[in-house]
């Protein structure tokens, strides 16, 4: 019998057997997706897909320089060498692109690959056209209206009016290879052997369990090729089993390690970094139906949070506590008028003053949240408090958890499906790097879906005023002014429940060297090494 | 569980005088010391649940974030606060009521409807017999623990869902049992004794098929408490069951997880609540079994 | 003996059908629109439309029904929302891995389980016994998602011995052993409790009667014992061998979402969060129908060894 027991267990193992053995220098990250980001190019999974799908395996035409940790990320020249708006023509951009710059297939980067990038995003009726990575992106190249390829060195961009948001909206679009899907013809199989300029190229896809990369030697910047050899990404939701796969060496860096094991893994000789950049952990509230059209409400929500209840005792200090858009010291902040501490009793007032009562008339919610993900932080923990503060200040929230790329998907779609019809609100971390990603796509009343992700809906005449001037003006201190009024009315206004900003824990195991933590969503993971 | 139950042996001669069989039963229990014992901890979890509103020292939802993740034998917290900073006494008690809930209700309904459907189906025969045999068989090509995912996937989280989709697994079950058992009681000649006398379809099936077939069924539900309780708290362990902020076992489980490395016992408490309710309810039908020698 | 193998293999077909009804009913059970339920978010109109007509979605349910059927009967489960990739290929591999789980841990219960049954049964009521009984009454109590945490936190956490998730990716024996182990000892819990029941009580049975029980008083050598008592017991163990694999295959959801095991289980867990009703609709159906037949061979293999169950 055991014989027979041991043959077969043999037989299946030996059956089941894949894979390559680990190379020197490899650095293996568990990261907080469910799913292998997109790699089709327009990644999805939100800034984690970015970070370590998007802008490794691709890059923009204009980049971010992540190799500082004291200052913001400034944006840098990428596969563009430099860009400037047209003096007879404020709507039109010219790029002069980099030359001598390589696909991983060989082929090379010029400007029929930038055109070709652009409409599969943005030509509907094009053979090319992605209409899954068109979803994930376009919303963020709302100003773009047109390209033309001048040379093969040169392209310009026609934007639908005058703006200084280009950059801001180009840094999202990655270049692909045009050869390579012309060999294909299909995104579902380019995305499986994909093609890009970045530091790491693909060498093998496992849908829902690993992608591994190696360097890329041919990478055109000789500063920034990868001192690794190899990148290996896993999805792994679960923030328990992701530190147990770093305590058990099986990955050497994992995205936010629960808050509690933090002093543990301190003390048992991992690398804890931290830094703060420009996030925010918000729910983002319906405004054309009860109880969220209410301003009283709404201010009554932002004073019944425990802000510092989060970030002191549920995160273990990786994390502030967030009163606006943006933190206080940021350009853009300015002098709001409400300064949203925790105070139950003054909700309590407010929500009386708005006519609601427990009794009579209650106030109900159904808020959509992510039960992981890119930015989310610890989404079924805070949430579970901030349901318990809201409760105590006498509004009842039901929360419903689903997988964070659903959560993305369903928040372009608007409130206004079927699916989301029932929904008040939903919570969804976002960054404000640039004037569009913090004001532009949620605040103008052009940006209403599906142009722009304008969900909730916010309309106020004179946002939309402040928001244009800034997308006129060039000056950026100008425009830091105008921002920051901008800033004022919207923490007047409320349309979000403000709650905390991020500060990206991550734990790396003692042999990953050289990494630094930059204020920023991204990574620059081409100068770590693993001993 | 595999598990076909055939009816014992000496059921002919019970059957005569149902008293006395209840009686030995009762007699046997008495002596077996294990069953008595799983039966006096259900006793008291089923008292801790019922009475949880008046033994539970606080509010089990209310709490402070400050004061969590206390540790057992806490000042003002026995059991110590919970990864929210809520009393651990209290929504283990709280929590009992939701999982026995959550675990018992589809074990009940499968009982009721199991039976009513699986006597139905073995007295009338023919036709009737087919289509709902073979209506049950449909459930059957699904692994339990499969389809109660499967239906709360699709239903969505919530109790309700839950119950629905627990009974569901559990129904077709006991249908089996009770068909089986039907039948074999149908073909004893005094059943035959009975029906020739002219006794109503009523009678027959109230004063000597239910008495005959009930015992079986039981037994063969009281195995099931167990594997429901499991589920039950496995379906919110997943997120698919009970919503928070309820206190339930398995939503408790899995919240606490991550704080393990910073305080092991207070996470352990409700998996170890799961472990033993289950492992009495599994004691309690063995020794239920074993005294009415229906073998399993 | 041969009119019961038909008809229980016909038996088996109207149950395969009332399967596919129920899983491809899950489709319309689903809020909202159906075509909503399996078309990616971001899909063109050109594509909804030709996935409308190819699934029939503007004819009548029974016809969209059998339409449905025919591409399944061909292979095609749908297309993944949230992969995009045919549902097949995704359930394939998730599939190999399940099966491999669900084999090596009704393996190591059937091994301990057997082992520790007949030890009980041969020393019935003796401490022995009593260790067997609460080793079986633990395994079929204790929820198997907790001690596969339990055995992350001691295994992979503290001693550092054994992987916490995920399957091997090196190649060889070894790291693919290592993977596996602590899934398949938390699997295993289950059917360990309800082999070892099932195996000391069908062994004492045998025991019991009377010319056992005489060949025993007699003297006989107890090794011919117990080989009588194994030839005897085992097409009962068998079938609950057959069918507690089965259950493994479809049990295994907790157990791989605790360590990550990229089986059907886990795969079924993720679509559900990402409302990816074809892969939900796809790991059931391929599950159910792998079910139906491995039970349709349990119960033919236990005909074969035991002909007298064609006449009951």
């Amino acid at each position: 019998m055991r014989r027979v027991v041991t043959l077969l267990l043999a037989t299946v193992l030996s059956l089941s057997l894949t894979g390559v053995a680990l190379a020197q220098g490899t650095l293996r990250i568990g990261m907080t997706a469910s799913d292998i980001p997109y790699t089709g190019g327009q990644t999805d999974n939100g800034f984690e897909g970015f970070r370590f799908v998007g802008y490794q395996i691709y890059e923009p035409l204009i980049a971010w320089d992540l190799t500082r940790g004291d200052r913001l990320a400034p944006l840098v020249p990428g596969l563009a060498e430099s860009w400037e708006v047209r003096k007879d023509h404020p709507t039109r951009w010219v790029f002069k692109l980099r030359k001598g710059v390589t696909f991983h297939d060989g082929s090379p980067f010029n400007a029929d690959a930038v055109v070709f990038s652009y409409e599969s995003i943005k030509k509907k009726d094009a053979p090319h056209f992605d209409s899954y990575g068109s979803g994930q992106v376009s919303f963020r190249l709302a100003s773009l209206t047109g390209i033309t390829k001048i040379d093969d060195h040169t392209v310009e961009f026609e934007t639908n009016k005058p703006t200084s948001f280009v950059p801001y909206q180009l840094c999202y679009m990655v270049i692909v290879s045009p050869a390579q899907w012309n060999k294909v013809k299909d995104w579902r199989t380019f995305a499986e052997q994909p093609s890009g300029t970045g530091p790491f190229r693909v060498t093998k896809f496992v849908p829902r369990e690993r992608l591994e990369l190696d360097a890329n030697k041919n990478y055109w910047d000789a500063k920034r090729r990868p001192k690794i050899d190899k990148l290996v990404l896993l999805p792994m939701p679960e923030p328990t089993t992701r530190l147990a796969a770093l305590r058990s060496g099986q990955v050497d860096w994992i995205e936010v390690p629960p808050p509690d094991s933090i002093p543990q893994l301190k003390g048992a000789g991992f690398q804890i970094t931290l830094n703060s950049y420009p996030h925010n952990w918000t729910h983002t509230l319906r405004l054309d139906k009860e109880p969220w059209n209410s301003k009283l409400v709404r201010k009554a929500a932002n004073y019944a949070i425990d802000r510092v209840g989060i970030c002191k005792s549920l995160l273990n200090d990786t994390c502030i506590p967030a009163t606006g858009i943006v933190y206080k010291g940021h350009p853009w902040f300015g002098k709001p008028k409400e300064t949203y501490s925790y105070n139950p009793a003054k909700a309590k007032e407010l929500l009386r003053q708005a006519g609601f009562d427990a009794s009579k008339h209650p106030a109900k919610a159904v808020h959509l949240i992510s039960t992981s993900g890119s930015g989310q932080m610890l989404p079924l923990a805070m949430n579970e408090l901030i349901q318990k503060n809201l409760k105590d200040v006498g509004i009842d929230v039901d929360l419903q958890p689903v997988e964070w790329n659903t959560l993305l998907t369903r928040w372009r779609a608007g409130f206004h499906t079927s699916d989301n019809e029932g929904l008040n609100a939903w919570n969804i971390s976002w960054n404000f790097l640039e004037p569009w990603s913090g004001f532009g796509r949620f605040f103008h009343s052009k940006s209403v879906v599906p142009v722009a992700v304008n969900t909730m809906p916010y309309i106020n005449p004179e946002a939309d005023k402040l928001i244009e001037e800034a997308e006129r003006t060039f000056d950026v201190g100008k425009q830091n002014e105008t921002l920051a009024k901008l800033h004022e009315i919207i923490v007047d206004d409320a349309p979000w429940i403000f709650i905390v900003h991020d500060q990206n824990p991550r734990a790396l195991s003692a042999k990953v060297k050289g990494f630094v933590q930059p204020q920023s969503w991204f990574v620059d993971l081409t100068a770590v090494t693993v001993k | 569980m595999a598990i076909t139950t055939t009816l014992p042996r000496e059921l002919d001669a019970v059957a005569g005088a149902p008293m006395s069989y209840w009686r030995t039963v009762a007699w046997r229990l008495a002596r077996d010391p294990a069953t008595l014992a799983a039966g006096a901890v259900l006793v008291l979890i089923a008292l801790s649940a019922l009475l949880a509103p008046w033994l539970a020292p606080y509010d089990p939802n209310a709490g402070s974030i400050r004061l969590r993740l206390a540790f057992v034998g806490a000042p003002a917290h026995l059991l110590g606060t919970d990864e929210q900073g809520r009393d651990m006494l209290s929504r283990l008690l709280w929590g009992g009521r939701m999982t026995l809930v959550a675990g018992l209700t589809p074990v009940l309904v499968a009982f009721v409807l199991g039976t009513g459907l699986g006597v139905l189906a073995g007295y009338v025969g023919g036709l009737t017999n087919t289509l709902v045999m073979r209506t049950m068989d449909i459930f059957y090509a699904f692994p339990a623990v499969l389809l109660a995912i499967a239906i709360s996937g699709a239903l969505g989280p919530g109790l309700p869902n839950t119950l629905i989709s627990l009974s569901i697994v559990f129904v077709p079950r006991v249908v089996r049992v009770a068909e089986s058992a039907t039948v074999q009681v149908k073909g004893l000649e005094y059943i035959a004794a009975a029906r020739a006398s002219g006794a109503g379809v009523g009678a027959i099936v109230r004063h000597h098929l239910l008495a005959n077939v009930l015992g079986p069924i039981l037994v063969f539900a009281s195995t099931q408490v167990s594997l429901s309780i499991i589920l039950a708290a496995g379906l919110s362990f997943l997120g698919l069951g009970v919503t928070p902020p309820a206190a339930e076992w398995g939503l408790m489980l899995n919240a606490l997880r991550q704080s393990i490395y910073v305080n092991a016992v207070v996470p352990a408490l409700p998996g170890v609540a799961i472990f033993v309710t289950s492992m009495a309810f599994n004691l309690l039908s063995d020794g239920l079994r074993d005294a009415m020698e229906i073998r399993a | 003996m041969w009119a019961y193998v038909g008809r229980r293999l016909l038996l088996a077909i109207p149950t395969l059908l009332g399967a596919s009804i129920i899983v491809f009913a899950m489709v319309h059970l689903a809020p909202g629109d159906p075509i909503a339920a399996v078309m990616p978010a971001e899909s063109s109109q050109a594509e909804i439309e030709a996935t409308k007509r190819a699934y029939g979605f503007d004819k009548p349910l029974p016809v969209q029904y059998l339409v449905w059927l025919g591409r399944v009967a061909q292979g095609d489960l749908g297309r993944s929302i949230a992969t995009r990739r045919a549902v097949i290929l995704d359930v394939r591999d998730a599939l190999a891995n399940s099966l491999v789980l669900a084999l090596s841990s009704s393996l190591l219960a059937f091994a301990l389980g057997v082992a520790l049954g007949l030890l009980a049964a041969f020393r019935q009521g003796r401490a022995l016994d009593k260790l067997a009984s609460a080793i079986a009454v633990v395994g079929v109590s204790v929820p198997h998602y907790w001690a596969g945490i339990i055995l992350i936190i001691i295994f992979s956490v503290q001693l550092n011995w054994l992987p916490a998730m995920g399957a091997a990716n090196e190649p060889g024996v070894l790291p693919y052993l290592r993977h596996i182990a602590l899934p398949t000892v938390a699997l295993s819990l289950i059917p360990l409790g309800v082999i070892t029941r099932v195996v000391r009580s069908a062994a004492l049975d045998i025991l019991s009667q009377e010319f056992v029980l005489a060949l025993r008083a007699k003297g006989l050598a107890a090794r011919r014992v117990f080989t009588h008592v194994v030839k005897n017991a085992a097409p009962q163990i068998l079938t609950v061998l057959g069918l507690q694999f089965g259950f493994q295959l479809g049990g295994s959801v907790l157990v791989e979402a605790v360590f990550s095991w990229p089986g059907t289980g886990y795969l079924l867990n993720l679509a559900i969060f990402q409302r990816d009703i074809p892969v939900l609709q796809g790991v059931i159906l391929v599950l159910a129908t792998f079910f139906v037949l491995l039970n349709l061979a349990v119960d033919l293999l236990q005909t074969l060894v035991d002909p007298r169950i064609a006449r009951h």
